[in-house]
């Protein structure tokens, strides 16, 4: 699939960024990495994710005959308002359960001097693994100790995708990007009705994709070069080794998002 | 705090989280590596057909999508036609109808006339009325006849369209079918291809790296040396063999249904066409033979007007007030049992119609459903390549981790300040991992 239909930031993270040789790097001993699908198979999970399909079943069939007749207005509103109910309980029945694993984290970090916490499936080797010992704070019938001191400072920080997506100029950038590829898609669409054999169709969908690259490289690959110069300065100035989107962080890191949405306004 | 809360939930919730077992700590303390696997899956032997199913799944998006668009403004057109034609049938009805009414009338006045003629009757200026009757009669049997010469021209032609566009729509069904058989065997085989190459680099892999390493000793002699390389090499044309072998055979299969599937699309288009060709021909013929029942009925003769009837019946002999009444009820009874049969006619028309309308509606959806249901197959196959291909990646990482004494290695970091770059290390790794 094209690549600029990833967002800008996961596009940022395939091109050559600032590469330093080994000899500068620092050594890291304080990241540790949690397994989230092996935390949401635990049975407290599992039950609420029942609870929440089963609600939402249910809803779903109440709102679904309520929809019937009602006006486009109407069925919206009955959307909207189906949403802030599923919301609601989501709310009501992960909430007392994300707190404690967010507290048995923290406090699993804590005593293994770990700064930051990230997902399991950014780690390629290595890192400390600390599924099992949050598996077992969860499972106790105890409630798990929040830990005294704040996480130490991180050498690993992190960016707001979304936020940063939502930066006029590179919003801008990706609507127009979006606009030109819906254009593209239909012209393509014409073309490979048109088309009589396999090379002809072969030919519009090279066109097609190279269509595409090149407006992404006109349009799209300025404010990412930008974005990721501002991430690679905002680092630098905070002394970190390291940053990840803000998905994959689960505890602890620093946030750089104000900086880098603050130089590229 | 929330951050952390958000991303259990979404895969509590979801059962999204797709992972790939990280290795064991290379080293408690030492530099953070990290990899753009993305950059690296470039590298990969099997790059090439993750980027053929990329492709095959652009192709049918914009492909798959085009016949479905196509078809949907192919049935909106034929539709569009269908609902013409039942309008022009009505029309039709309506006009041929109101034509046998005349007619009728004409005869039973013609009937009756005679009747009068024959019971000694004779109506004021009958001669004179005669004429005139005759002359319009003629007048309006030609007509009638012109008219329903028009409608037979319209009808002919709008049946020669619609056959046409039949014709076309047909083709592109049998064509896209064969497309999709074709395409489906390729990515079969393509699949195929792939799970060998797998398979063969990780049954090597371990001869393969013990290999390596002995390569990499300074301390080994020029005959070891030359004896480790040419086992290397062996095991790379043993690999090579094999894959290539399995792709001259698949070229040939391929080829093979090539010539099958255009066999069958000559075939089947030669089958459809013949039958759609002469069911056209049927419904002219059907049409032309009812033109010409209809208006092959004798020439309508000059007679008594029927709305005179009434007033010269009152003053008849009761007997033949009755042979003039049942006159009447005998040309009612044919002209309700003729008209029944026109609008029987019409009603079947109708229902063919209805029927050819839903059977569009039908065609239509199961294109899209077709081309829906391999983008989402392909999709998956896609998907399962390339997380074998990120297991391979991730596996040389580890050991180049271990090599380097890196405490942790990351992949797709979206700055990267004081880490150690394996991407381009990796990337060479993998690229000899099949050779």
């Amino acid at each position: 699939m094209n690549k600029y239909r990833f967002p800008i930031i996961a596009a940022s993270a395939l091109a050559v960024l600032i590469s330093a040789p080994a000899a500068l790097a620092a050594d890291v001993t304080d990241i540790g990495f949690v397994d989230q699908e092996a935390l949401s198979a635990l049975p407290s999970f599992a039950s609420a994710n029942r609870q929440l399909s089963e609600y939402g079943q249910t809803l779903n069939r109440q709102f679904t005959a309520r929809a019937k007749g009602a006006s486009q207005a109407q069925q919206q509103k009955l959307q909207q308002q189906f949403q802030s109910e599923m919301q609601q309980k989501q709310q009501q029945l992960f909430g007392p359960l994300l707190s404690k694993a967010q507290v048995a984290i923290a406090s699993v970090a804590s005593s293994k001097n770990l700064s930051v916490i990230i997902d399991k499936r950014i780690v390629v080797a290595g890192g400390v693994d600390i599924t099992s010992n949050v598996r077992d704070l969860l499972t106790s019938p105890s409630d798990p100790v929040p830990p005294v001191a704040t996480p130490p400072p991180s050498s690993v920080g992190y960016v707001d995708q979304s936020a940063i997506d939502n930066v006029p100029k590179i919003k801008t950038a990706e609507q127009d990007f979006a606009t030109f590829r819906q254009s593209e898609d239909r012209s393509a669409q014409d073309k490979m009705k048109a088309a009589k054999t396999q090379s002809d169709r072969d030919a519009v969908l090279k066109d097609y994709r190279k269509a595409l690259d090149d407006e992404g490289t006109k349009v799209v690959k300025p404010v990412l070069d930008e974005t990721r110069g501002a991430i690679a300065d905002a680092a630098k100035k905070k002394g970190l080794s390291l940053v990840l989107d803000r998905s994959m962080i689960i505890f602890g890191g620093t946030d750089i998002t104000s900086d880098v949405t603050g130089s590229i306004k | 705090m929330n951050r952390g809360l958000a991303l259990v939930a979404l895969c509590a919730l979801a059962a999204c989280a797709k992972t790939v077992a990280p290795g064991t700590a290379p080293s408690s303390s030492g530099p953070i590596g990290y990899l753009r696997i993305d950059d690296v899956i470039k590298h990969h032997p099997l790059y090439s057909q993750l980027a053929q199913y990329d492709q095959n799944i652009d192709a049918l998006s914009l492909g798959g999508t085009v016949p479905h668009a196509v078809a949907g403004a192919e049935v909106k057109k034929q539709q569009a036609q269908i609902a013409k034609e039942l309008q022009d049938a009505a029309n039709r009805t309506r006009a041929l109808l109101d034509q046998k009414q005349k007619q009728y009338q004409f005869r039973e006045a013609q009937a009756i006339r005679q009747a009068l003629k024959a019971g000694g009757v004779s109506a004021p200026g009958a001669g004179a009325v005669a004429t005139q009757v005759t002359q319009t009669a003629g007048v309006q049997s030609a007509e009638a006849s012109r008219g329903a010469q028009r409608d037979f021209a319209i009808y002919q032609k709008s049946l020669a369209t619609q056959n046409e566009s039949e014709l076309s729509a047909m083709q592109r069904t049998i064509t896209d079918k064969a497309n999709r058989t074709y395409r489906a065997e390729q990515d079969r085989l393509q699949a195929k291809e792939a799970a060998l190459t797998l398979d063969l680099a990780n049954k090597d892999a371990a001869e393969r790296l013990a290999l390596k390493t002995k390569l990499s000793s300074l301390a080994l002699d020029d005959t070891a040396r030359q004896d480790a390389r040419a086992k290397l090499d062996a095991l790379d044309r043993s690999e090579a063999d094999a894959v290539g072998a399995m792709r001259n055979r698949d070229t040939q299969t391929l080829a093979a249904l090539q010539t099958q599937l255009r066999a069958q699309v000559q075939a089947d288009m030669k089958a459809q066409a013949a039958t759609i060709n002469s069911r056209a021909l049927a419904k002219l013929q059907n049409r032309e033979s009812d033109l010409r029942r209809q208006f092959a009925a004798p020439a309508m003769q000059s007679t008594a007007l029927t709305a005179a009837k009434p007033a010269a019946a009152q003053n008849l002999p009761p007997a033949l007030r009755d042979r003039i009444a049942h006159l009447h009820a005998d040309y009612q009874k044919q002209f309700t049992a003729d008209a029944q049969a026109t609008i029987d006619d019409f009603q079947k028309t109708r229902l063919d119609l209805s029927r050819r309308y839903a059977a569009l509606g039908g065609a239509d959806a199961a294109a899209g459903g077709d081309a829906r249901d391999q983008i989402a197959s392909l999709q998956r196959k896609r998907d399962e390549l390339y997380d074998q291909m990120v297991e391979q990646i991730k596996r040389e990482a580890t050991t180049m981790a271990h090599e380097r004494g890196l405490s942790v290695v990351v992949s797709n970091p979206v700055a990267e300040i004081r880490g150690v770059d394996l991407t381009d290390d990796v990337a060479k790794d993998v690229e000899t991992l099949h050779e």
